[in-house]
């Protein structure tokens, strides 16, 4: 165990550094300038776009860009260029903002997925199984800003409270249990509709693999036995069918870094994927790659982690 | 089973947690009529947030709508398009003139003419009078005449690529310090030094040649070096006293001057340096008087300084140096862009800065020591709400009390009882531009076919739902620069027919048009983002495909689609928008010599006239006549047609009714008044005497 | 004594008639009725999708997509033309509007019909070369986990690299000589010369590492950057989409196979001397093709959303030609004014994906010998 543990953080470290300048070269191969420049304002001379590309250091070969860049991020001196402002605080803020909704997200998704896969494989071909199965690829198949949409219009009309946002706007804080409350509530609406498109897919896996483990011998032993079903099924087949999810765990992590840029637009949520995304079209490269470089070691370690719970959880892997 | 019970239970639990803060959340009504707090404020909502709050360093338009509050400028425009002193209690503009003594020159048949001599025959003439009425004008606008003794001096020019310096021994030069700016001073002066004075100055004689540049090298830069005559309009502004920072600082001069050079700053990269390229020099006469002289003719130039003076005391250099210093940053690499400064702005403007949550709101405080006397309002928020569906709904709701209202919403909010809206012209238009190197969009007759085929006045009315004006050319539609005699090109797409064929297309076999063998094909592109251009692109090629000509569409992103094929001139047709400002100044866009690859002139409109037309409205200090000028300038860009002028949209704002105009009348009586839009269309222009009351008022008939 | 006749006749003649692989599998399918119904509706929307292209394009169509009526904007489906205004080449070939216009006052079912083509192909092509590269390197990296790469692989391999890239440069004799070179050191290591014997790293681990750079790319950004590189058609789309989610499916069947690969019925077929690809592909894909189906069947919705985002930000199929995403995302702005311009599509996708899935569960079942006896 301990040889795999060091033999893979080597790798993971030598990968880091390889997609760090794979990533470096695709954003400066992408065509666009960044936006600071504004080309069709008359004001931008062509001397001012000089001036601004020796600012950002652009006019340097590549490679001396990519150890400004790497030196200036490890120092914490990064400054993005849109607003100038540092970018370790800016995605750290933003971070903060998406957390809750990526805990409320992911803890939604994994609770409510389970329950519906596993009953849809029992009772594979039924009522229960039939409906979940169309509202699964319904909901797949209709864009999420429809029922983003739809919802918000239905709440605010009949209930005549507000949903976008943090918080209430204009909330004057009246007590701490009144503040937390109006923050879960905002919370309520985008992260469910986040973690449907999620539950949507979790539970199509989770009732796939269920259906694969109960189509075993053993399974069919057991109820001949004269198990009770609950038994066998809650018991002995979701065991072994939640092999491949344990694992899936360990990719939850790179999930920190990420958000859905719609969901967030829709809501006037400041997560981080209205930023990565604004990010992109302005072509504000410090940010782009610094996202790129976290959301990378998070990738990394998510992949090491569930690689070694594979080899914990299942004893027959021999990694 | 534990395990079954489990599955159900946990995410029950969850999500009736979840579902139970909606007991403890205010509803609307809560939040708004229950609310008097709400009716002192005024919220704004904005797809998106500002960059950098300081008004040298910002281009976008959310920054600069939070600057024109905190900030304050010398100068605005009044209801009226006149400008009102804000800053400035006062200016005056006059000229400073100089020529110099040209030696070689004969006057009146003498040669070699001293300074003394060349004063004393002006201020002969400009007491008998004798002259043409055109110089004497021009004399009797002289206030002053001095000589000014020769001296030397280094300049730095450029011979090619390369940086030189250059010493230059000036000779005796005349200063004529006028009353005004006179254009033609030098032309009318000709009448008495004679016609060649100025042209024949031997500039190059007085140029010591630095060692290892050619004779004709000094000779091409000579005349830029030491020109014969120069212009220096003069602006002369005399501040409001008692004017203060919104930390307590006093405003003064020294504050303008700070402002002009950390624009000029190559280190603060300030957006802003070509406006202020022309001026040569700020002075400071005393604490309340700035002098700005400019080094040449240059009307725009009272208008560039509504921009928001910076307070001096917080971004110079030893400030700068401390923050750099307290942050643990280089201060040599420290400049006003990486200074919290632009985070927290201090200006003199009507509000003060108080929070700004990146992303989701910006708060300002009014500010109770204006100059002007506090705003009505007591705080403005500007809310960051990117989707516009959610815009409209917390403003159904109350919690928003202006938003960019989306053509397809006016005519449904301007029936509804509880709102009053506005309407105006925005400041500029949307156009197909023709990339005039190519074919066919050489000939002129093709691009006037092309505008005839479509059909503005539907675009305006399915597409904007009625939310746009057609317009016919360059300049602002509500200013008198431009020119309302034009007609409007017609839609007529039989007459595009007769011309094509003029210009020998004709229809072929299977119904398209073709010349010589070949069908008239060609791409027309614009920027993704932006649905009204994406339907003017659709309904454009439908348009000109019923007539017979081929065109492929294709929608390119921003980034791509202006470093790729604008700026490299790579396309055919383009469908884009200019935003201005209300400066008649075209060179950008229209002059020849504005046709190269990262320029603005793209579609390549190459027409002298035109060309003379814009120098001359740039130099035009008399508006009557830029007015004339520009009339031409737009008969002839209408009659080229580089561009299908398709509309100029309106803007609609829509505000609660309750809002309305307080102001105390003489006898100190408080004054209810309807909120006006002023001749711009610029309904926010009395914002700070805005309020909102509880009920709606109803106004009598006299407002 | 007993006397053993031969009872091969009598047996045989009393047996079932045999049946080709291919005729048992073709029963099996007619049996299961649903997994048939899913495969005739795939099949209706292909043949409806050529149709529609071929019944779309060229200069006077049948069913004009891109003929504009602004003032038939955002009519409802089933919704008569008004004749008094159009012109007769702007009267849709129905009649009446089948399924309404859009903002423009285009026929909607014109580009459903248009846009089903391009929708489809970048479903299927996108998700099938995301499922075939994904199966071909999780199974590799299961299967052959332990093998090693050595030294003279990683040699030979970049020389036979760099012969391709020099024949492109035109660079012809040094090509030729990096080729042979290539070759010889193949050779070598195959005959397992010590100096190129030296192992670097197992081949799961390799392909791992490949998989994790992928990963750390957010295929949203990837599929920007090559798409606003490569010219913008809508084969370079599919391609990237596919390059870009095959991921997911090769970790699910490398899990797999690292588990199947220690149970007895391999260990079985190996000792029966059977060969590895045999194994690989004829046992063992079968049994790990449960999640890949899933998530094939995620992927043509995703695939064809994707392609809607795509269009949005300008990088899709260039308009005018419809796609159903760029229906969807077209009809963003107008979900309460014309919420049929997000329905259609979505329906229509929706119909894609369930007759899929319906028909993925039945290949399953038939695949799986297990299920296959018990229905039976």
């Amino acid at each position: 165990m301990l040889s795999f543990i060091g033999r893979s953080v080597i790798q993971k470290t030598v990968t880091l550094f390889f997609v760090s300048i794979v990533s470096f070269l695709i954003i400066h191969l992408a065509p666009g300038r960044p936006s600071q420049v504004n080309p069709l304002n008359p004001k931008f001379t062509p001397e001012l776009v000089e001036r601004f590309r020796k600012a950002f250091h652009l006019d340097k070969p590549l490679y001396v860009q990519y150890i400004y860049f790497y030196r200036d991020l490890f120092t914490g001196k990064t400054v993005s260029w849109k607003d100038g402002r540092p970018v370790l605080k800016k995605i750290w803020d933003r971070f903060l903002n998406s957390l809750p909704l990526f805990i409320v997200g992911t803890l939604l998704t994994w609770t409510l997925s389970f329950p519906l896969g596993i009953r849809s494989a029992i009772h594979r071909g039924g009522i229960y199984d039939r409906s979940v199965t169309f509202f699964a690829y319904l909901l797949i198949s209709i864009p999420g800003f429809f029922f983003a949409y739809v919802l918000i219009i239905f709440v605010v009309t009949r209930f005549h409270v507000p949903v976008i946002g943090m918080e209430t706007f204009g909330l004057n804080a009246s007590s701490w249990l009144h503040m937390s409350m109006d923050r879960v509530w905002h919370l309520l609406l985008p992260s469910v509709l986040g973690a449907t498109g999620g539950i949507a897919v979790l539970s199509r896996y989770v009732r796939s693999e269920m259906l694969e483990v109960e189509g075993q011998d053993f399974i069919r032993t057991a109820l001949a036995k004269g198990l009770h079903p609950d038994q066998v099924h809650y018991k002995h087949a979701l065991r072994n069918a939640l092999l491949p999810f344990v694992t899936m765990f360990g990719l939850i992590l790179p999930g920190l870094i990420g958000g859905s840029v719609i969901i967030e637009s829709i809501f006037s949520w400041p997560g981080m994927g209205r930023m990565a995304y604004e990010a992109i079209l302005a072509r504000d490269y410090p940010v782009i790659l610094t996202v790129n470089f976290v959301s990378a070691v998070l990738v990394l370690a998510g992949t090491f982690l569930s690689d070694i719970l594979y080899m914990v959880v299942d004893p027959r892997i021999k990694l | 089973m534990t395990i079954k019970r489990l599955l159900v239970v946990v995410p029950s639990v969850i999500i009736l947690f979840l579902l139970q803060s909606y007991f403890w959340v205010p509803t609307y009504e809560q939040q708004t009529k229950g609310n008097p707090e709400r009716l002192v404020q005024y919220v704004t909502a904005s797809i998106g947030d500002a960059s950098l709050l300081n008004p040298i360093l910002s281009a976008d338009s959310a920054s600069s709508q939070i600057e024109s509050l905190v900030f304050e400028g010398l100068i605005d425009r009044d209801q009226n398009l006149h400008f009102r002193g804000r800053l400035a209690k006062s200016w005056e503009i006059y000229e400073e003139a100089y020529f110099y003594v040209n030696r070689l020159a004969r006057i009146q048949g003498n040669k070699d003419v001293s300074a003394e001599k060349i004063v004393s025959i002006l201020r002969e003439h400009m007491q008998k009078r004798d002259c043409s009425p055109a110089l004497n004008s021009s004399l009797a606008l002289i206030k002053q005449i001095k000589v000014l003794p020769p001296r030397s001096f280094k300049s730095g020019a450029r011979i090619g690529k390369k940086k030189i310096v250059v010493e230059i021994n000036a000779p005796a030069r005349i200063k004529l310090v006028l009353k005004k700016v006179d254009q033609a001073l030098f032309h009318n002066l000709c009448e008495i030094l004679g016609s060649t004075y100025f042209s024949s100055f031997p500039a190059w004689r007085y140029i010591k040649p630095p060692p290892g540049t050619t004779k004709e090298a000094i000779l091409a830069i000579a005349k830029k070096l030491i020109p014969a005559y120069e212009h220096n309009p003069v602006i002369l502004f005399h501040l409001r006293p008692g004017v203060q920072f919104h930390d307590g600082y006093s405003f003064t001069a020294k504050d303008v001057k700070f402002t002009y050079q950390a624009i000029m700053d190559p280190r603060n990269l300030s957006p802003r340096i070509s406006d202020y390229e022309p001026v040569k020099d700020v002075e400071i006469i005393d604490s309340l008087t700035v002098k700005v002289i400019y080094k040449r003719l240059y009307s725009p130039a009272l208008s560039t300084w509504a921009i928001g003076i910076l307070p001096e005391h917080l971004l110079n250099n030893e400030a700068l140096r401390n923050e750099a210093v307290e942050r643990g940053m280089d201060p040599k690499n420290f400049s006003i862009r990486q200074s919290r400064f632009n985070r927290h702005p201090i200006g003199c403007g009507p509000f003060v800065f108080r929070d700004w949550k990146a992303d989701r709101y910006i708060i300002l405080d009014r500010n109770e020591k204006y100059w002007e006397g506090p705003p009505n309002y007591k705080e403005y928020v500007f809310r960051i709400i990117p989707d516009l569906l959610t815009q409209e709904m917390e403003f159904y709701a109350g919690t928003v009390d202006s938003y960019n209202v989306q053509p397809h919403q006016v005519a449904r909010l301007r029936n509804d009882p509880r709102f009053q809206c506005f309407s105006g012209t925005s400041f500029g238009y949307t156009y197909i531009g023709y990339n005039m190197r190519r074919e066919p969009f050489r000939d002129r007759r093709v691009r006037l076919a092309l505008s005839m085929a479509i059909n503005v006045d539907e675009i305006i009315k399915y597409v904007l739902y009625g939310q746009g004006e057609k317009i016919t050319g360059p300049f602002v539609k509500q200013t008198d620069y431009y020119n309302h005699k034009i007609r409007p090109v017609p839609y007529d797409p039989q007459g595009a027919l007769k011309l094509l064929e003029e210009a020998g297309w004709r229809r072929d076999k299977q119904g398209w048009l073709e010349k010589n063998g070949k069908r008239l094909q060609f791409t027309l592109i614009t920027n993704s983002g932006n649905d009204i251009r994406k339907a003017i692109l659709a309904i454009a090629q439908d348009a000109w495909k019923r007539i017979g000509i081929d065109v492929r569409t294709d929608v390119i992103e921003w980034s791509v689609f202006i470093q790729e094929r604008i700026d490299k001139l790579d396309f055919d047709a383009v469908v884009l928008g200019w935003q201005m400002g209300i400066e008649p100044d075209l060179y950008q866009i229209w002059h020849s010599s504005q046709t190269h690859p990262y320029q603005l002139n793209f579609v390549g409109f190459k027409n002298k006239e035109a060309d003379d037309l814009i120098i001359k409205i740039r130099q035009e200090y008399d508006h009557d006549k830029q007015v004339q000028y520009c009339h031409k300038l737009h008969a002839i860009i209408a009659r080229e047609q580089p561009y299908t002028f398709l509309f100029v949209r309106k803007w609609t704002a829509v505000l609660d009714k309750r809002i309305v105009i307080k102001d105390v009348d003489k006898n100190g009586n408080v004054v209810y008044r309807k909120i006006t839009p002023t001749k711009t269309g610029d309904y926010t222009f009395y914002f700070n005497k805005w309020i909102k009351l509880p009920q709606a008022p109803s106004f009598s008939p006299g407002g | 004594m007993t006397a053993f006749v031969s009872t091969d006749d009598t047996l045989q003649s009393s047996l079932a008639p045999k049946r080709t692989r291919a005729q048992q599998f073709w029963a099996m399918l007619r049996a299961n009725k649903l997994a048939f119904a899913g495969l005739l509706i795939f099949l209706v929307f292909f043949v409806v999708a050529v149709l529609g292209l071929f019944l779309t394009s060229g200069t006077h169509p049948i069913f004009d997509p891109s003929t504009v009526r602004l003032q038939e904007k955002l009519r409802p489906p089933l919704s008569r033309p008004r004749v008094d205004i159009l012109t007769p080449e702007q009267i849709p070939r129905l009649g009446i509007y089948l399924f309404g216009t859009d903002d423009l006052g285009r026929d909607v079912f014109s580009r459903m019909l248009q846009g089903a083509w391009v929708s489809l192909t970048v479903g299927f092509v996108a998700v099938g070369i995301s499922v075939i590269v994904g199966v071909v390197m999780g199974g590799l990296a299961g299967y052959y986990g332990n093998a090693f790469i050595r030294v003279g692989h990683v040699i030979s391999v970049s020389f036979l690299f760099s012969s391709t890239a020099l024949v492109f440069l035109n660079q012809s004799f040094t090509a030729v000589l990096c080729l042979l070179a290539g070759l010889a050191t193949g050779y070598l290591s195959f005959k397992n010369k010590p100096a190129l014997a030296l192992p670097i790293m197992s081949i799961d681990t390799l392909i791992m590492r490949i998989v994790d750079i992928m990963l750390c790319f957010p295929s949203f950004f990837l599929i920007l950057t090559v798409v606003a590189l490569l010219p913008a058609s809508m084969y370079n789309i599919m391609i990237v989409i596919g390059l870009t989610s095959w991921m997911g499916a090769a970790r699910f069947v490398r899990a797999e196979f690292l588990s199947l690969r220690e149970q007895d019925f391999v260990m079985a077929a190996r000792a029966l001397g059977l060969k590895d690809l045999r194994i690989i592909f004829r046992h063992m894909v079968p049994n790990a093709l449960g999640p890949v189906l899933v998530s094939a069947t995620i992927g043509i919705a995703s695939a064809i959303l994707t392609e809607a985002g795509l269009s949005f930000l300008g990088f899709g199929v260039p308009p005018p030609h419809a796609t159903w995403g760029n229906i969807l995302s077209d009809g963003k702005g107008f979900i309460f004014d014309a919420p049929w311009l997000t329905f259609i599509p979505g329906i229509a996708i929706l119909i894609v994906v369930l007759a899929f899935n319906l028909f993925g569960e039945g290949l399953r079942d038939i695949l799986n010998p297990k299920l296959r006896e018990r229905s039976l």
